[in-house]
C-alpha cells in the first residue's frame, strides 16, 4: 500500500512538485524501470479435488519451490506534467500480457483537479491491490475485488482487473482530497476489443483528515456501474469483435477506511454486488430464465490490520467475508459460494535502500468457499509460502 | 595614645597590604608587566604569491592600476620576516588575565577590495568595527569552524553604510571571505591574552605580559601554529620563530 | 523542572563539547543520542518529540541526509543542491537573522513546503503531528540547540499598496545594494560574480534566477522574498541586507523583484506602463525615486 507520500507522488504524475523530479533532472538517458520477482517455496493443500483414479474427491496437496512470475515497471514523466505507466508482465510460464499501459496528463492548466490518463491502468481503488502486502494463491488478492457469484457469467465486475479506457483524476494539493471518474470498455482489460461495445464506469471519492497524534484517516465510497453483453455474435463460430448483444447491466459499491493508529493500521473495504439476473443465470439476454431467477446480489466486507513494528518490520493480517444476499439461480444453495478468507504473514526487510526493495515473505492463508467442493459440499483450500519479494 | 595608634597603623597598614596581594592574584601589579617581543622568519624562499586581477570590479582595479597586488597567503620582507603571524600565550595565564578584554575597537576595513588588516587579531569578547571604506557593495561572511563556539553570518555592507559592530565567542583562526569578490581573504585570529601580529619585518611585540612562565604560540595561515616556551621576568623576553618554506 | 532542565541543558553541553573536541561533528556517542532524543518542538499548538520521529525519520529522509544528520545518505552522491547537514545548525529558510538558529516554524514550513530547485520533496502529506516530531528530529543533531535559543524572528511590517513610486525605488535600491552584481540586471543569474559564487563547504552555487523562475528556494509570497534578503539564506553567498535597509524599503525591492519575474502581476503591470528599463551598472550614481 501506498502511504501517504507515495500517494501523492502519483497523483501528481510522479512527480514532486519542486521543479526538480526525476528522470527529467538526473539524465537525459535515465529511464526509470524496476523489475520484481519473487522465488518462493510453498504448498497447496485443497480438500475435495475430483480425482479420476479413484473417481473420489480426494484432499490433494503440493509443495516446492517456484516462481511468481516477472513485472517489469517503468513509469515516471516524459516531460514536466506528461507521465506514464508501463507494466508488461509475465505469468509463471513467461507468457507475457500488459498489466498496465496508459498516459496522463497531469495537472491541466495548472490545477491539480485536472488530470487525464488514458490507456490499460488500475482502477482508482482507494485500497490497491496491486500494491497489497499479501502474495499467497489464496490469499493474495482480494477476494471481493474478483468475486463472481457460483453459476454466474459475468467476468466484468472484477474491480481489481486492469481495464481499458478513459480516467479523470482530481485531488487537492494536499492530496488529503481525492476524486476520480472513469469510463472503460466491458472487456476487463482484454484489448482488441472481444465482443464488446457497452462500456462501464468507476468512480470513487475519498477525504483524509488529520486526527492529531493518531495520524492521517482516510475515508472514502466507490461504485462500478456497467453494462457488458450476455451474449455475443460469431461468424464461423468464433465471436465477431464488438459482436456483443443482449447489453445487462451491474454494479458494484462500497465503502473504504484507511485508518492509522500508531504502529497499527487497518484498511476496510466493503461491497455491495449486484447482477442482473440474466449474468447469474449465464444465459443470453431475451431467452427464457428459469422460474424464480433473480438478480445476484451479495454483500462482503475485508478488514486488513498491519503491525508496523519497525520500518523493516511488518506483520499482516487479512480477515474476508462475502455472503450472497439474494442468489440469481433459484437452485442454488441460499449460501452457494459464501467465501471466508483469512491471511496471516509477517515481512522482513533486511536492509533499507534507494535502489531495490528486498522482503523475505511469509504468509498463510485459508479459504472456504460454500458448496464448492465437487460434490456441492464446502470447498476449503490453504496456502503456505515463504519467499523473497524482491524488486531492483 | 601613640603607641597604640602606630600599632593599628601598622595592622592597617599590613591588612591592606594584604589585600592587594590576594586581590591581584600570585603576580604583581601590571606596572611591572613585561614584554614577550621577537622575529619571525621564514626559511626558504616564499611561495609564488598569485597577482589579483580584479577586472571584474573596476572601482578597485582603478585604485590598484599602478601597484597590482596579490595574494597574501604567505608575505615574506627582503630579509626573510615572515608577515601576518598572530603570536599569542596559549598557556601560562590566570583565569582573569585570559579573559580580560581590552577596550579598543580595531578596524577592518574593505579598501581596494581587500581586508586591511589581512589578519586582525582579537581577544574573545572584544568588539571591532568592520568598515566598508570602497565605492562598491561587499559583503562579509566569516566562516568559523561548524559546530564550534562561533557562529557563521552573511551581512550585506553597501558603499557608504555604517560600520558593523562585532564580537566573537570563542577562540578560533576564523577566515573571512566576500562572495562578490571571490579574491577576498582575511582571517580573524581570535585568541585569548595579549596577543600581537607581525609587521613587514617580521617583527613583533606582546604588551602587557605579567612576569611568568608561558607558552607562546605562533600562528601563521598556511604553515599553521609553533609554540615556544618563554619566561618573563619584569621586562622583555625573546621568543623568535622560523617557519620553513614548504 | 526548569533546575533540572537547567542542569540538563548544562550537562549536556559539557558532554555536547567534549565530544565535539575527540570525534567529528557528524558523530554522536550513544550517549549523546539517548539524551538528545529528549529534544521537543512547538509549533502553535503542536509538541513535537525526537523520538518519536526516529522512525518516519528512517523511511523517509535517511536516505538523503544520512543516519547521522549529516548529509551523507546513499543519495547524496547524486543530487545537488546536497542535501543539508543538520550537524552544522546552519539554515537557508529562516525568519531569524543571519548567524542565529531558525524557530521551530521555520524549519516545520520547510519540511512542509519542500524546496524549489533541489530534491527536498514537500512532505505536506506527513500529518502534522509527524512533522512537528521531525522538526524535533532534526534539531537533536546538533549540539547548538541544546545551548542556544532559535533567533528572535525580524519583524515584518504590513505590506503596503503597490505603486509606481515604490517599484521606481525598488529599482534604485536593486541599483544601489548591487544585487545585479551577482543576480544579473534582469535578474537572469549571469550578474559579473555569478561564476564565482561558492557555498560554505566550497562547493559552485548559483544566484537566484529572477527572470525564469516564479518560485524561491523558500516560498512563494511577497513575506517568503521579504524574509529572504532581510535575513539571508545561510550557508550560501547570499547575504542579510536588514542593517542597511528600512523596512519601507524592503517592500519597495519586494515589488521590484516580482516585476523581473515570470508570472503575470500588478508590479509587472505597473512596470509595463511606466516603460521600465533594466538598471545601468555602470551608472556612477543611483537613480534617484524621482527618475
Amino acid at each position: 500500500m501506498l502511504n501517504y507520500f507515495g500517494q501523492k507522488f502519483k497523483d501528481n504524475g510522479y512527480q514532486l512538485m519542486n521543479d526538480r523530479d526525476s528522470p527529467i533532472w538526473q539524465n537525459n538517458g535515465y529511464w526509470p524501470v524496476t523489475m520484481r520477482i519473487t522465488p518462493s517455496w510453498h504448498r497447496e493443500s485443497t480438500n475435495k479435488v475430483a480425482v479420476d483414479q479413484t473417481g473420489l474427491n480426494q484432499q490433494i496437496t503440493a509443495h516446492g519451490f517456484d516462481v511468481g512470475g516477472l513485472d517489469i515497471l517503468a513509469g515516471g514523466t516524459l516531460e514536466k506534467n506528461v507521465s506514464f505507466l508501463l507494466v508488461p508482465s509475465s505469468d509463471e510460464t513467461g507468457a507475457f500480457h500488459f498489466e498496465s499501459v496508459n498516459a496522463r496528463l497531469d495537472n491541466l492548466f495548472g490545477s491539480s483537479w485536472l488530470n487525464l490518463k488514458m490507456g490499460k491502468f488500475e482502477l482508482d481503488n482507494i485500497v490497491s491491490e496491486k500494491r497489497g502486502l499479501t502474495l499467497t494463491a489464496n490469499g493474495g488478492g482480494f477476494q471481493l475485488y474478483h468475486f463472481i457469484p457460483v453459476g454466474d457469467s459475468n467476468f466484468l465486475g472484477q474491480i481489481g482487473d486492469n481495464q481499458l479506457g478513459l480516467e479523470w483524476l482530481g485531488h487537492s494539493a494536499n492530496d488529503r482530497t481525492r476524486i476520480s471518474a472513469a469510463i472503460f470498455s466491458s472487456t476487463d482489460g482484454n484489448p482488441d476489443l472481444p465482443g464488446s461495445n457497452a462500456y462501464t464506469g468507476f468512480f470513487a471519492a475519498s477525504q483524509a483528515f488529520d486526527a492529531g497524534k493518531l495520524g492521517t484517516q482516510r475515508l472514502g465510497f466507490y461504485a462500478m456501474v456497467g453494462q457488458a453483453p450476455t451474449d455475443t455474435l460469431t461468424s464461423g463460430g468464433e465471436p465477431i469483435a464488438g459482436g456483443g448483444i443482449g447489453n445487462k447491466g451491474f454494479s458494484r459499491e462500497g465503502f473504504v477506511g484507511l485508518f492509522y493508529l500508531g504502529k497499527l493500521d487497518f484498511q476496510v473495504v466493503t461491497q455491495h454486488g449486484s447482477d442482473n439476473a440474466y449474468f447469474a443465470n449465464a444465459l443470453p439476454a431475451g431467452s427464457t430464465l428459469p422460474t424464480g431467477a433473480r438478480d445476484a446480489v451479495w454483500n462482503g466486507a475485508f478488514v486488513e490490520t498491519h503491525y508496523v513494528y519497525n520500518p523493516q518490520l511488518i506483520f499482516i493480517q487479512r480477515s474476508e467475508w462475502i455472503r450472497m444476499s439474494q442468489q440469481g439461480n433459484p437452485a442454488n444453495a441460499s449460501n452457494a459460494g459464501d467465501l471466508d478468507n483469512y491471511v496471516v504473514g509477517f515481512r522482513y526487510m533486511p536492509f533499507m535502500n534507494a535502489r531495490a526493495g528486498f522482503a523475505w515473505h511469509n504468509e498463510y492463508s485459508w479459504i472456504r468457499q460454500r458448496g464448492g467442493a465437487p460434490d456441492g459440499s464446502d470447498l476449503t483450500s490453504n496456502s503456505f509460502m515463504s519467499g523473497f519479494d524482491f524488486d531492483f | 595614645m601613640r603607641g597604640k595608634q602606630a600599632v593599628l597603623l601598622v595592622v592597617t597598614l599590613l591588612l591592606l597590604l594584604g589585600t592587594a596581594i590576594l586581590y591581584s592574584g600570585d603576580r604583581v601589579s601590571a606596572a611591572a608587566a613585561g614584554q614577550i617581543s621577537g622575529t619571525i622568519k621564514l626559511d626558504g624562499a616564499a611561495p609564488h604569491q598569485k597577482p589579483i586581477d580584479m577586472s571584474k570590479e573596476p572601482s578597485c582595479a582603478a585604485i590598484h592600476k599602478d601597484k597590482p597586488v596579490s595574494t597574501e597567503i604567505v608575505v615574506a620582507g627582503p630579509n626573510g620576516g615572515l608577515e601576518w603571524v598572530v603570536v599569542y600565550i596559549s598557556e601560562g595565564l590566570n583565569a582573569a588575565e585570559a579573559s580580560a578584554v581590552p577596550s579598543e575597537t580595531p578596524s577592518f576595513d574593505q579598501k581596494g577590495c581587500q581586508y586591511i588588516p589581512h589578519v586582525l587579531a582579537l581577544d574573545v569578547g572584544q568588539h571591532f568595527k568592520v568598515v566598508n571604506s570602497d565605492q562598491t557593495s561587499h559583503n562579509i561572511h566569516p566562516l568559523p569552524r561548524p559546530g564550534g563556539p562561533n557562529h557563521e553570518w552573511n551581512k550585506s555592507q553597501p558603499q557608504g553604510s555604517p560600520p558593523f559592530d562585532v564580537a566573537w565567542t570563542g577562540e578560533e583562526m576564523i577566515p573571512v571571505k566576500c562572495n562578490i569578490h571571490p579574491w577576498m581573504h582575511g582571517y580573524m585570529a581570535v585568541v585569548k591574552g595579549p596577543y600581537a601580529v607581525s609587521d613587514g619585518n617580521g617583527s613583533y611585540t606582546i604588551s602587557g605580559v605579567p612576569p611568568g612562565s608561558y607558552t607562546v604560540t605562533a600562528w601563521q595561515e598556511q604553515y599553521g601554529a609553533q609554540t615556544q616556551k618563554v619566561t618573563v621576568a619584569s621586562g622583555k623576553a625573546t621568543a623568535d620563530f622560523t617557519f620553513k618554506a614548504k | 523542572m526548569r533546575t533540572n532542565a537547567c542542569k540538563w541543558s548544562l550537562l549536556l553541553a559539557a558532554v555536547a563539547v567534549a565530544a565535539l573536541c575527540s570525534r567529528s561533528s557528524a558523530q554522536m556517542t550513544k550517549y549523546d543520542e539517548d539524551q538528545r532524543l529528549g529534544m521537543e518542538s512547538h509549533i502553535g499548538k503542536l509538541t513535537g518529540r525526537a523520538a518519536a520521529a526516529k522512525e518516519n525519520y528512517r523511511r523517509f529522509c535517511t536516505g538523503c541526509h544520512g543516519d547521522e544528520g549529516d548529509g551523507e545518505g546513499e543519495n547524496a552522491q547524486w543530487i545537488d543542491p546536497k542535501p543539508r547537514n543538520f550537524t552544522l545548525a546552519t539554515f537557508k529558510c529562516r525568519s531569524t537573522p543571519t548567524g542565529t538558529l531558525p524557530t521551530d516554524e521555520d524549519l516545520f514550513n520547510t519540511i512542509g513546503r519542500g524546496i524549489m530547485n533541489s530534491n527536498m520533496p514537500p512532505w505536506n502529506p506527513l500529518s502534522q503531528q509527524a512533522r512537528a516530531d521531525l522538526v524535533a528530529y532534526v534539531k537533536h543533531f546538533s549540539p547548538r540547540w541544546q545551548t542556544e535559543k532559535a533567533g528572535a524572528p525580524i519583524q515584518i511590517p504590513p505590506a503596503p499598496e503597490v505603486t509606481a513610486d515604490r517599484i521606481k525605488a525598488g529599482q534604485a535600491m536593486f541599483q544601489k545594494l548591487e544585487c545585479w552584481k551577482c543576480h544579473g540586471v534582469e535578474g537572469r543569474s549571469n550578474g559579473p560574480s555569478a561564476d564565482t559564487l561558492t557555498d560554505d563547504q566550497n562547493r559552485a552555487i548559483k544566484p537566484f534566477n529572477f527572470h525564469d523562475e516564479n518560485r524561491f528556494k523558500c516560498g512563494v509570497s511577497d513575506e517568503d522574498l521579504y524574509k529572504i534578503f532581510m535575513t539571508g539564506l545561510d550557508g550560501t553567498p547570499m547575504p542579510s541586507f536588514a542593517d542597511n535597509v528600512k523596512p519601507e524599503e524592503a517592500w519597495e525591492l519586494v515589488y521590484y523583484l516580482r516585476t523581473l519575474q515570470p508570472m503575470p502581476s500588478k508590479e509587472k503591470d505597473i512596470a509595463k506602463q511606466l516603460g521600465l528599463k533594466p538598471i545601468n551598472p555602470n551608472a556612477t550614481a543611483a537613480p534617484t525615486a524621482a527618475q
